[in-house]
């Protein structure tokens, strides 16, 4: 794992801000406010997976349920970020906002989740076994 | 005893397959299409009630209610504990939990089954018979869609799930010897 700086902390928030912005735009320019949910859903994303991690001990392997509960976990996940993706497109099919709206708040939450994710990756404490 | 001389196919699994990053990456996918299924219906429910639909056909009860049984089915299935289902050569099963587990998971196959099969029921009922043409065809095409999705992803969950019972015997047979 690369070592993380200054300008990892720098770039990332550079991202986000890009991110955020547009998810915003893309509300504000048709003032139409429903693409805001996508950064509800991407902040909300990492919580069950969080939440199953605390639950569970991950170095069981000989009972099943510790696992079950980190699968779990995993699902809601990976439910939710699809969820992110697919809202924007809902509301564009039945003409609630605008395509140009939802390109851009895909492309934004992407964005957000993406630095959510690195973030989380580059900042992990140091796990001793 | 080695895992070879138990092996059925001439081909073996591929060696990245038991991975622990492969079987996450099968729970994620299951999620992600669970919720594809769950939208795609969504946004047939949205569009039937949006100013563009011209049709007097609209998404009701009925057309959530075979994703409500496919869902059931998947939460069945998914729950059962897969390794007491081959349990009758190891007896800490006490009497008769495999065969319990049979009848749980065959309920649970039948409503996934039975969902699948409603959703063709109202796809044909509903819109086949009755020749609806195509911008309002899309709901019915959703209704199909999302239900096959939902078979996806308790296909894809399952198997990670078996995965992970190899991944274990691998990681115990070590320890063993």
């Amino acid at each position: 794992m690369p070592a993380a700086g200054l300008k990892t902390i720098i770039a990332l928030s550079f991202v986000l801000a890009v991110g955020f912005l547009l998810v915003i735009l893309s509300c504000a320019l048709w003032k139409a406010y429903y693409p805001l949910l996508v950064v509800a859903t991407y902040v909300l994303a990492p919580i069950p997976n969080w939440i199953c991690n605390h639950c569970a001990n991950p170095d069981d392997f000989v009972e099943s349920s510790g696992a079950a509960v980190l699968d779990l976990g995993r699902f809601c996940t990976g439910f939710l970020v699809m969820m992110g993706l697919a809202l924007p497109v809902v509301l564009a099919n039945s003409a609630i906002i605008t395509v140009p709206a939802m390109i851009m708040s895909v492309i934004g939450g992407l964005l957000i989740y993406g630095t959510i994710i690195s973030f989380a990756m580059f900042f992990q404490e140091e796990q001793d076994f | 005893m080695t895992m070879s001389e138990e092996r059925l196919f001439r081909f073996s699994k591929p060696e990245w397959l038991n991975s622990a990053w492969a079987r996450n990456a099968g729970v994620y996918a299951a999620g992600a299409f669970f919720s594809l299924a769950f939208y795609t219906l969504l946004d047939s429910a949205v569009w039937s009630h949006s100013p563009l639909n011209a049709s007097d056909i609209h998404i009701r009860f009925i057309d959530w209610l075979p994703f409500i049984f496919s869902t059931l089915g998947m939460l069945i299935i998914n729950s059962v504990e897969k390794a007491r289902l081959s349990s009758e050569s190891f007896s800490y099963g006490g009497s008769g939990v495999a065969w319990k587990a049979r009848v749980v998971l065959f309920l649970g196959f039948a409503s996934l089954a039975g969902g699948m099969a409603g959703g063709v029921t109202v796809f044909v009922l509903k819109y086949v018979v009755q020749n609806v043409g195509f911008p309002a065809l899309r709901m019915g095409v959703e209704n199909l869609v999302a239900n096959g999705l939902v078979g996806l992803s308790t296909v894809i969950l399952w198997i990670s799930q078996n995965m992970e019972d190899e991944y274990s015997y691998n990681l115990a047979l070590p320890a063993q010897g």
